[in-house]
């Protein structure tokens, strides 16, 4: 079964207000071989030692104080931003709608069938798997472009919109050697081999997006 | 004899008649007191000309001494000898020789006429004057006969009879009748002290009757007269008295084939009309009466216990209360129209109160029905509260059965854990289970019944019910609650269904506060004077001041989407159960509505709790 031939990787962070269903669905989830922790409520779950771990949490969409919408944003906001699966005894249009519309990815309801449950725990876990590499790359990468001087970054992003050498020269008024030479190192400090690696290094990073996104 | 004035008798009509009426004993004896008046009345109404009446009594009884009777002969020949009476009339109760004496003062051709009650021997000559009579005697078999006709167990007859030479002719009469009757005994107390008959006559067995004759003197040769001797006896005796005149009912003696007074007297009155007439009186006999009228005292009937029933047909009672309707036919005539109409108007009174009070249960059943429709509608409200409430169980089961599968697939399964997992699904099974319950009962469609009520249990109950709704709306929900709080009187559904109104309202007057602010608190408290009173306080943004007064208005709602009959219902359950509600309201502030119900036991608040200006 599902429990034995695969061994997941990553806790399951389950937040209810309900005991009785944050006991049973910590049951199940342990017996299906994964790790579980089990918290009454965001409060308790934000107090919890943090260490970086992959995961994803299992939250119920409605808890006195902070719900699990208020936990989802918090948690974005964080260093560790983990995937959320909205549950809610609910499971009526307005709820999913309104719910959705706040951003919840994954939503089920509590009586959902138990492979619709499992799919979406998997999917979680499989996303933050995938961010976490993502993050450790952004990570790598921003420490590269670090090397970078200030004109380097400059040139970069005149590079990265496809501007040649000449325009370039003319756009920051120096001189075209200056310009090549600038190339050269930032080939060198960023270990690519073309523009067109370059390039794609640059989107992976967001490191021209991340000013004009915020 | 100057016959001038005799003669005048005839002639002179427009003189007027003197009749003087002679009593040998003394006048207010009951049976001459009877007689006279029989006798006046009939000679009034007879006559042609004014009667004018004289009366002598002789005594004779009291004043034996033959003496006397002289004086009085020569008394009344002075007295009238000027006027002398056109009639004489004599009422006699013993010897006739007293008559002869009496007479021979006056004039000789007066013409006279004598009654006479008694048993002796008619005279074999009559006085030498327009002379008659009549001669009544005592009905002793007629008396005996009536005696055994009302006590037919009589065994013994005590007679009571006195020592004049009447009394012996009586009692010698009795002695004959007594004579012809079997197996009863006659007993003669004739010469008995007075006292010693009184103390016999209270010691009599029951098989025994009295029947007192004449009584003109005593053993040791008193005079006396027989009412005297009744009027002792009759009350005082240990068995019923029987009398032979008239003039002894009324003292306490049962009755008697009597000597009828009233008639005798109207006889006699006759008699002297003729005689007033001029119609020769020497030609007629005396006349001679044995008959008795029986009659009976009412009083004495009921005393005894005797059955009326046993009465001769003719019987004369008296003394029997005369029917009211007799006396009083106008007066009753007059109340029974006022009864009638009062009957009527009370009738009319009742059929009112009949409809009134249909009409007022068609209002309750109208309110029940609305109150149900309305809750039915809330429900609408709690629907989405309902599923979550009940999915969080039922989710919970579901996951644990999961779990318990998987773990029973392993080789060795934990069936700690899995007994855990079975006692955790049967306590989410009971939690849903509530859940319905408490729905259900607002479900209901179910007559308001009052009783104690435990508020904090009801509010507790509610509170779980919206909680659901509360935690979607982001409200929070807080409860004050007493450690101590007497029940109140009223019924579950309806008062829960006021709780959850308010509530709703509190949170729907929230949607637009920040949610850190919505706060519903339910407080419940015993008021100073005993009734409970329960507020549902807001902090949403008020009402405003002219809306507050109109707000337990049916149809009348501030809300976009609302009916407005939550609150007019909740006034109408508040009403029924002789509460009250009422609301206060402050700007930006929020709302409190507060209501009170009274003590278990009671059908109405308690006054002086109610805010000073609601």
């Amino acid at each position: 079964m599902t429990a034995t031939n695969s061994k997941r990787s990553g806790t399951v962070y389950i937040v209810d207000d309900d005991a009785s269903f944050l006991r049973s669905l910590s049951r199940l989830l342990t017996a299906l071989g994964y790790a579980v922790e089990a918290y009454a409520s965001a409060q308790d779950f934000f107090a919890r030692p943090a260490p970086d771990r992959p995961g994803c949490v299992v939250a119920d969409l409605q808890m006195p104080d902070i719900n699990g919408l208020q936990l989802q944003d918090q948690l974005r906001r964080s260093s560790e931003p983990l995937p959320v699966i909205f549950l809610t005894g609910q499971g009526d249009i307005p709820s999913t709608v309104s719910a959705m519309r706040s951003g919840a990815e994954d939503f089920l309801t509590k009586r959902a069938p138990q492979q619709e449950l499992l799919d979406a725990v998997e999917r979680a876990l499989a996303r933050d798997a995938h961010q976490r590499q993502q993050r450790t790359r952004q990570r790598e990468l921003s420490l590269r472009f670090d090397e970078l001087s200030g004109r380097e970054k400059e040139v970069l992003s005149h590079v990265v919109r496809g501007r040649m050498n000449k325009q370039i020269a003319a756009d920051l008024n120096i001189n075209l050697r200056t310009v090549k030479l600038h190339r050269t190192n930032i080939t060198r400090k960023l270990n690519v081999q073309s523009v067109a690696e370059l390039t794609r290094m640059v989107d992976e990073s967001g490191f021209f997006q991340a000013p004009e996104n915020d | 004899m100057p016959p001038s004035q005799a003669q005048n008798v005839d002639g002179a009509g427009d003189r007027s008649k003197r009749v003087l009426l002679i009593f040998s004993e003394s006048r207010d004896l009951p049976g001459n007191v009877i007689m006279e008046q029989a006798v006046r009345a009939e000679l009034t109404r007879g006559a042609t000309n004014r009667i004018e009446f004289y009366t002598e009594n002789v005594d004779a009884s009291r004043f034996p001494n033959p003496r006397h009777l002289r004086l009085f002969r020569d008394y009344l020949a002075s007295k009238y000898a000027a006027q002398p009476p056109d009639l004489v009339m004599l009422f006699l109760a013993r010897e006739f020789s007293s008559a002869q004496e009496l007479l021979a003062g006056l004039g000789s051709n007066c013409p006279t006429v004598f009654v006479a009650v008694n048993d002796l021997d008619v005279p074999d000559a009559l006085p030498d004057r327009p002379f008659t009579g009549i001669l009544q005697r005592f009905d002793v078999p007629g008396t005996v006969k009536f005696i055994f006709q009302l006590q037919p167990e009589t065994r013994r007859v005590v007679v009571i009879g006195g020592s004049s030479a009447a009394d012996a002719a009586l009692l010698h009469k009795i002695q004959e009748t007594a004579r012809a009757l079997d197996g009863v005994t006659f007993e003669y107390w004739t010469n008995r002290p007075l006292n010693e008959i009184y103390s016999a006559a209270r010691a009599l067995p029951l098989d025994t009757v009295i029947m007192v004759g004449t009584i003109q003197r005593t053993d040791s040769l008193q005079p006396i007269f027989t009412s005297q001797v009744v009027q002792l006896l009759a009350p005082a005796a240990s068995v019923p008295v029987y009398v032979l005149g008239n003039g002894l009912i009324g003292s306490g003696a049962v009755g008697g084939s009597v000597v009828n007074f009233e008639d005798l007297g109207a006889s006699a009155g006759r008699l002297g009309l003729r005689a007033l007439a001029a119609n020769p009186l020497a030609r007629m006999p005396v006349e001679i009466k044995s008959n008795g009228t029986p009659m009976a005292d009412w009083r004495a009937l009921q005393r005894w216990h005797i059955n009326a029933g046993r009465l001769p047909p003719n019987c004369v009672i008296r003394y029997r209360p005369q029917s009211l309707w007799h006396d009083y036919w106008p007066l009753f005539l007059l109340l029974t129209v006022g009864l009638f109409a009062q009957a009527v108007t009370i009738a009319a009174l009742l059929v009112q109160r009949k409809r009134q009070q249909r009409a007022e249960a068609e209002i309750l059943r109208q309110r029940t029905e609305l109150a149900h429709v309305s809750r039915v509608s809330m429900m609408g409200q709690l629907a989405s509260a309902l599923t979550h409430e009940l999915n969080q169980p039922l989710g919970a089961i579901l996951r644990n059965a999961e779990a318990a599968e998987v773990y029973l697939q392993s080789d060795q399964p934990d069936l700690k854990e899995v007994r855990a997992i079975l006692t955790d699904i049967c306590r989410d099974d009971k939690r849903a289970g509530n859940v319905i319950d408490r729905m259900r009962s607002l479900f209901k469609r179910q007559k308001l019944t009052l009783g104690a009520l435990d508020l904090r249990d009801l509010v507790e109950d509610t509170i779980a019910m919206a909680r659901p709704d509360a935690l979607q709306r982001r409200v929070r929900l807080k409860v004050e609650i007493p450690p101590r709080l007497p029940p109140a009187q009223g019924d579950r559904v309806h008062v829960q269904q006021v709780m959850l109104n308010l509530i709703f309202n509190g949170m729907d007057a929230m949607d637009k506060t920040p949610p850190a602010g919505r706060l519903l608190t339910v407080a419940l408290v015993e008021s100073p004077h005993g009734n409970l009173r329960v507020s549902v306080s807001d902090c949403g943004t008020g009402i405003a001041p002219g809306d507050a007064a109109r707000i337990f208005e049916p149809f009348f709602s501030t809300k976009s989407n609302g009916m407005g009959m939550g609150l007019a219902i909740s006034k109408t359950i508040i009403e029924t159960h002789g509460g009250e509600i009422w609301v206060t309201s402050c700007a930006m502030e929020g709302t409190t509505f507060t209501f009170l119900l009274p003590p278990a036991g009671s059908d109405k608040v308690r006054p002086g709790d109610l805010p000073a200006n609601p």
